[in-house]
């Protein structure tokens, strides 16, 4: 076995560099597939995290009247909980309310001045609320609107844009996905198409061996095995090649791809994708090299070496 | 050993290429078939080492009928017969040393295996000192020896030899069948095609006559006749 093994390796690698041309093709048309299949990927996971990003900032928030008793607001805060689709509520006293404001406009002398002005606080306390899911935020204004103490909050900060945005995401990410893989379908036809025509090459350049194997009865599976090990070659050539070429991309050639959402968020730059995921990403180019190599010889030997 | 029973071979629309062939061959049988070209000599070969099925009727080999072999088990079939072909088909980029060798590396065989059996059967077939050339650097005649020692590295029971002569001079022709016969005296089996009359009238053994993919004369006298 190990044997065998071994004696495949030494025939496949001479073949590899023997058809130095058609490696070159068959190793350029899966490192093109496999490179734009990276691209999608990092582009798919660069929006999720976007997406995620966005999501965490949204928010619900009641606001309640001036004169409502802090353990009314406290109880409507307990009973809000017992909602599974909340995920957790924060509660704004006037007083911190007040705090925040002064803080996030210290440097606006206009509006501390106004607020002088007005003497007390004019600031409503507030329940910020933060659900499981984005799409949940309607049910929960739609609750409290219908609660027992809708009387005490006098608004819902609820806003249909904070929606629309990411359903909006989440459409554009669908729709990326499925671009991707029409893409990603017509680049592995491709390469299948010119893996199998080389690999079909190789055993027409190796028919003589061939026909010497069956004669003096080489099991099919060692006639077979260095073909199938020159797809998986290619395979694993493409993936090294395609990574290093997403590397320099994502490098420096990342102005000329245009990141599908970007909210600025500290995790945007493909790059730092690109690393983070370096090992998954890899992983996955690797499979999908050896798969395609491997299927594309698989095709030829059963269509070209009758055994 | 080998059997044809009502075998018919036809290739697509054509005259059948073997017609009702009824065909005997017994363990250490010396064989020559002989016939025109295209008489269907090379046929018959084929549905011995099962690279043709038949149309028609059965080749039992020891036996074994061999429609009945999977195509994972031709393999180990075609171990028992070793081939040898009137171009020899040796590998042009692989030495004497290296071609012989591949067929057994071909069947698994181990390396020490190999270092020792291979120069064993070079020494049988007279190309000691030229181990190390390639096949290009060889007569014609050295070409089918080492073709020869190929088709017996791996100690077949059965040795088929079609037109083995075929592009070789009088002489390397007489070498040939002298091996083929020092060969079979050994004990093994040997089928040989050829319409080569001197050859086949040389190795004065059993003769079948082919014509027109039928049977015309299978005698003992050893006599070439058409």
């Amino acid at each position: 076995m190990i044997l065998t093994i071994q004696r495949t390796i030494k025939e496949a690698l001479s073949n590899f560099w023997r058809n130095s041309w058609l490696t070159v093709a068959s190793v350029s048309i899966l490192t093109l597939s496999l490179y734009v299949a990276g691209i999608i990927y990092v582009e798919i996971i660069s929006a999720n995290d976007e997406i995620r990003y966005i999501e965490k900032r949204v928010n619900i928030s009641a606001y309640f009247a001036e004169d409502t008793p802090e353990n009314e607001i406290i109880s409507a805060k307990e009973n809000l909980l017992q909602l599974t689709e909340i995920q957790k509520i924060d509660y704004i006293s006037r007083d911190q309310a007040l705090e925040n404001f002064k803080r996030d406009f210290a440097d606006v002398p206009a509006v501390m001045q106004s607020l002088e002005e007005i003497g007390n606080n004019p600031l409503q306390a507030s329940l910020v609320i933060k659900a499981n899911e984005p799409t949940q935020y309607q049910q929960i204004a739609d609750y409290i609107n219908n609660s027992a103490f809708k009387e005490i909050v006098s608004r819902i900060n609820y806003n249909e844009k904070n929606k629309e945005v990411i359903e909006n995401l989440n459409k554009n990410i669908a729709n990326l996905r499925r671009a991707g893989a029409s893409m990603g379908i017509i680049f592995a036809l491709i390469t299948i198409l010119i893996v199998f025509n080389t690999i079909r090459i190789t055993i027409y350049t190796h028919k003589q061996e061939i026909e010497v194997m069956r004669l003096v009865g080489a099991s099919n599976g060692f006639i077979q095995l260095p073909f199938i090990f020159e797809g998986i070659m290619y395979g694993l050539a493409a993936a090294a090649i395609s990574m290093l070429m997403l590397a320099l991309t994502f490098k420096f050639g990342v102005n000329y791809i245009t990141p599908i959402i970007s909210s600025g968020a500290p995790s945007s730059s493909f790059f730092g994708v690109f690393i983070s995921k370096f090992s998954q990403l890899f992983g996955i180019e690797l499979l999908l090299g050896i798969a395609l190599g491997v299927i594309s010889s698989m095709i030829a030997i059963r269509k070209y070496l009758k055994i | 050993m080998i059997k044809f029973e009502s075998v018919t071979k036809i290739y697509g629309a054509n005259p059948p290429a073997l017609d009702n062939i009824n065909l005997e061959i017994k363990p250490g049988d010396f064989v020559s078939i002989v016939g025109p070209s295209g008489a269907g000599k090379s046929t018959l070969l084929k549905l011995i080492y099962a690279e043709e099925a038949p149309t028609e009727g059965t080749v039992y080999f020891e036996g074994v009928p061999l429609d009945s072999l999977s195509s994972k088990k031709l393999p180990k079939h075609r171990r028992n017969i070793g081939t040898v072909f009137q171009d020899f088909k040796l590998l042009p980029k692989k030495n004497v040393f290296e071609n012989i060798a591949y067929a057994l590396e071909a069947i698994g065989a181990s390396n020490a295996e190999i270092q020792e059996n291979v120069p064993q059967i070079i020494d049988i077939v007279g190309l000691k000192e030229k181990s190390h050339l390639f096949p290009q650097q060889l007569s014609g005649g050295e070409q089918q020896k080492v073709s020869m020692a190929r088709a017996l590295i791996h100690r077949p029971i059965v040795i088929i030899a079609d037109e083995p002569t075929g592009n070789l001079d009088p002489i390397s022709s007489l070498e040939i069948l002298e091996l083929l016969l020092k060969i079979n005296e050994l004990g093994t089996t040997v089928i040989l095609a050829s319409h080569d009359q001197d050859v086949v009238n040389q190795a004065a053994k059993r003769v079948i006559t082919i014509e027109n993919g039928r049977i015309v004369c299978d005698d003992n006298c050893g006599r070439y006749k058409i």
